[in-house]
């Protein structure tokens, strides 16, 4: 059997287990693999010979000690990678997972670790509602740092207080905005949405982003 | 039955309001707050409805006066259906408004307005595709030109039903919402507010408080930039599958001039000086017919009537309340709400403020100020209504100090018809200097001493169009309603009060009392206080007063230059009008209404024996 297809069952089974508090059966762990019914049975008794699931007698499906530790190590690779993909370099969600999904079964644990390390405690400019925006040397870049006709992409927004009108306008982490004018003072007025939006020079620093293409 | 038009601003939707209702709006306050919301009737097949204008709003998930008012609004469903007015230029933004009206689930339709627009710039929209995606009806309609507009009451009445459409949120999310509904069975839409931050419910907050930190620990991004992020990305989906994106045609861009320095400022500073000297014409001109008619038709019949002196003097305040109340809101303050109404209708305000963004920033505002800031030389009390605009208590505190010194148009009438006519044109423009560089200093002194976090400025540039008439004179016609209900009664109080102080003959105690300081500190004669403690009533009461009370209105016979000018600056700095201190203490409190009062009256009798000692 495949390594990949098997971590895929395995962390299909765990989550599974997880949600419902119960075994399931062959039928549920196809449908959340997404492969047909008898691929999926041949593969549970491959793994019930390598001793990491019981099958019981209802053709429900119980990981052992050694399958629940491989699965929860898949699964939080998974979660991880996602939440990484997502909200750090701003993909959408769906495209997030399916990557994830590919990725889980090369990653080594120490970059997961690292990952892991870096979301606990992400660069300064990460850190929601602290600190004033341009006070730091940042290797982020802010909106005020760039010129007229770029076009970039937001990464992320400092301040959690005055994000909240810059969120009903759409500057989103991972929208497109292009700088429409750049005033001495770096008053900015940025295209966001087809839309232009007027900001204030504070408000454009806590603003961060990154070239787009 | 009541239908609600709710979308962001600038969509068009008092455009649509005024096309279904026509004549006989009314304009009411909110319950428990200070937005004002029109509502007007429509007749469709002989029997009558309620149509509300709500006001315009870009998220239903904050805490603006606004936002707290729609969102009651659909909590307690005051409305029978809304009809959500989007803009086809600007799909994709106004879907995130629309996305969060629907999940209160209230019977709606949706108008896709502006289509016009977006097919001159070569966007198509499926509306029959977007009725699908959301599971409502949705009308194109082009309501400049009215096109489709007869369609919408119908629908309203016909097919308005809950949209079925639904953000797909985050799992973390989607998770603490199952299970907030399980625990505590309360709806969707409140426990996405509530995870947010925003609830009542002491047991619901605490329990999505609580849910929200482990998700905001585990994404490291706050609950509400979720929640927006998966909005717009849903609402960029709706809007790609509905949107056909066309060639679009190149244009001379107007901005290319208006927001650069070059040649913005210049623009701006005409523009706006422009408008103030259209209005000072037009107003005087205006304010001499109208207070001549009242005079001959109503004052002198009243007094030939002869009635006991208690009651004459009574009727005459009352009279005379009636007569400035008229004199200044038609003349001054409506000419200046046409003015006002046309740069913001034509999208220039925004522009404006993006401009003054940088000096405004060096007294503690932002670019935003400077519109309470032009609206205060015209009259001072919309100007402090305005301030809300601002979105700190320490901005909108600054800014309604430095208004209550800004010269507004009754201000101008003492300048004018005192230092300019008896003085010099250019000692004249030299009180405007005074002012000017007291309000900087002010403004320096206040950004230090005011408590409280500064906000920049987040606006959005609304397209440059051209006004309409009808839009223009109805808006302005809301806002001196707004003025004189507040004003009116208040100019009654005082003047009728001063009439009693002046037939008890209080007023002359009061002369008494305050003489050494009228005429040892600031070198004026004894009468010159009554006449500065009119003016508290209405500014340019100081001015006819002294003539008054000198006994001919040739007051440079009476006093000379320094009194005169002294007279003039005190006046227009002294005490803000009765008026602006109902505003006041109505927007922003007793203590700032009383701090304002303090400040300005001592600030003009500083100045003004600073004057008399150093020109005497």
């Amino acid at each position: 059997m495949e390594p990949s297809f098997r971590e895929d069952l395995l962390e299909a089974i765990c989550l599974l287990t997880r949600d419902s508090q119960r075994s399931p059966g062959i039928r549920e762990i196809a449908s959340a693999v997404d492969k047909p019914e008898g691929e999926i049975q041949s593969g549970v008794t491959t793994l019930a010979a390598d001793g990491d699931v019981i099958l019981g007698n209802a053709g429900t499906v119980t990981l052992t000690a050694t399958g629940q530790e491989l699965g929860n190590r898949v699964a939080k690779k998974h979660e991880t990678l996602q939440c990484f993909l997502s909200e750090i370099l701003g993909m959408d969600r769906s495209s997030a997972s399916d990557e994830a999904c590919v990725l889980e079964h090369a990653v080594s644990d120490d970059t997961i670790n690292r990952i892991g390390t870096y979301m606990q405690s992400p660069p300064r400019r990460w850190r929601m509602g602290q600190g004033e925006a341009g006070q730091d040397a940042s290797p982020l870049p802010a909106l005020t740092d760039f010129n007229e006709g770029d076009d970039l992409i937001v990464s992320g927004i400092l301040g959690r207080e005055r994000a909240s009108r810059l969120l009903d306008l759409g500057v989103v982490p991972g929208e497109r905005v292009r700088i429409k004018r750049k005033l001495a003072n770096h008053a900015l007025v940025v295209q966001v949405k087809g839309c232009d939006v007027a900001l204030s020079p504070e408000v454009a620093a806590s603003i961060c982003v990154e070239r787009s293409g | 039955m009541r239908f609600a038009l709710i979308g962001n601003p600038g969509v068009g939707k008092s455009t649509i309001f005024n096309q279904l209702t026509g004549l006989g709006v009314e304009v009411n306050r909110y319950p428990g707050s200070s937005v004002a919301i029109e509502t007007g009737n429509v007749c469709y097949k002989k029997e009558k409805f309620e149509v509300i204008d709500l006001p315009g709003i870009y998220s239903l998930d904050g805490n603006t006066d606004e936002e707290v008012l729609v969102r009651g609004f659909l909590e307690k469903g005051d409305a029978d259906a809304l009809i959500a007015v989007l803009d086809a230029t600007r799909l994709e933004r106004n879907l995130y408004l629309l996305l969060q009206v629907s999940e209160y689930q209230v019977p709606m339709i949706i108008i896709v307005n502006k289509m016009d627009e977006a097919e001159r710039s070569g966007h198509s929209i499926d509306t029959g595709r977007l009725s699908g995606l959301l599971g409502v009806e949705v009308i194109g309609v082009a309501a400049m030109q009215g096109r489709n507009v007869d369609r919408i009451i119908p629908a309203a009445l016909g097919t308005a039903r809950p949209a079925t459409v639904r953000t797909p949120y985050d799992h973390h999310i989607e998770a603490a919402l199952t299970s907030l509904e399980k625990t505590l069975s309360t709806p969707r839409h409140k426990n996405l507010l509530a995870l947010q931050g925003v609830s009542q419910d002491p047991l619901l907050s605490d329990t999505a408080g609580s849910i929200a930190r482990e998700i905001e620990q585990r994404h490291r991004m706050s609950v509400h930039q979720i929640i927006a992020t998966n909005r717009h990305n849903h609402s960029r989906a709706l809007a790609a599958d509905v949107v056909a994106i066309g060639e679009r045609k190149r244009s001379f861009d107007v901005d290319s001039l208006l927001t650069r320095t070059m040649p913005g400022i210049p623009i701006l500073v005409a523009t706006l000086g422009f408008m103030l000297l259209s209005v000072f014409i037009i107003g005087s001109w205006m304010e001499r017919i109208i207070v001549s008619a009242f005079t001959n038709g109503v004052i002198t019949p009243f007094v030939s009537l002869g009635l006991p002196p208690l009651a004459a003097q009574v009727g005459l305040s009352l009279l005379v309340a009636l007569q400035a109340g008229l004199g200044i809101a038609f003349p001054f303050v409506f000419t200046f709400y046409v003015g006002l109404s046309l740069l913001e209708d034509s999208g220039y305000m925004t522009r404006a403020a993006f401009l003054a963004d940088r000096a405004m920033h060096r007294i503690g505002l932002h670019g935003e100020a400077i519109i309470p800031m032009v609206i205060g030389f015209g009259c001072t009390v919309p100007a402090v209504m305005s301030v809300r605009i601002l979105k700190t208590r320490r901005e909108q505190t600054i800014a309604a100090f430095l208004i209550t010194m800004v010269p507004c148009s009754a201000r101008t009438v003492v300048i004018a018809g005192i230092v300019a006519a008896f003085v010099g044109i250019l000692w004249a423009f030299s009180i405007y200097l005074i002012v000017f560089v007291l309000i900087v200093i002010s403004a320096l002194f206040l950004s230090r001493i005011t408590p409280g976090e500064q906000f920049g400025m987040i606006v959005e540039m609304t397209p440059l169009r051209c006004p309409q008439a009808r839009l223009v004179l109805a808006k302005s016609w809301l806002r001196i309603k707004e003025f004189l209900f507040i004003a009116m009664p208040v100019l009654i109080i005082t003047s009728i009060a001063l009439g009693l102080f002046q037939y008890f003959e209080i007023i002359d105690a009061f002369q008494a009392i305050v003489e050494p300081l009228t005429t040892s500190l600031l070198g004026l004669p004894a009468y010159a206080s009554t006449a500065l403690l009119f003016g508290i009533f209405r500014k340019e009461l100081a001015f006819e007063t002294l003539a008054v009370l000198a006994g001919t209105a040739n007051l440079g016979s009476v006093m000379n230059g320094v009194q005169l000018y002294t007279f003039a600056i005190i006046s227009v700095l002294f005490v803000p009008c009765v008026s602006t201190i109902a505003v006041l203490y109505r927007n922003l409190g007793a203590r700032i209404a009383v701090l304002a009062s303090l400040y300005s009256l001592g600030l003009g009798i500083f100045i003004g024996a600073l004057i008399n000692f150093l020109m005497k």
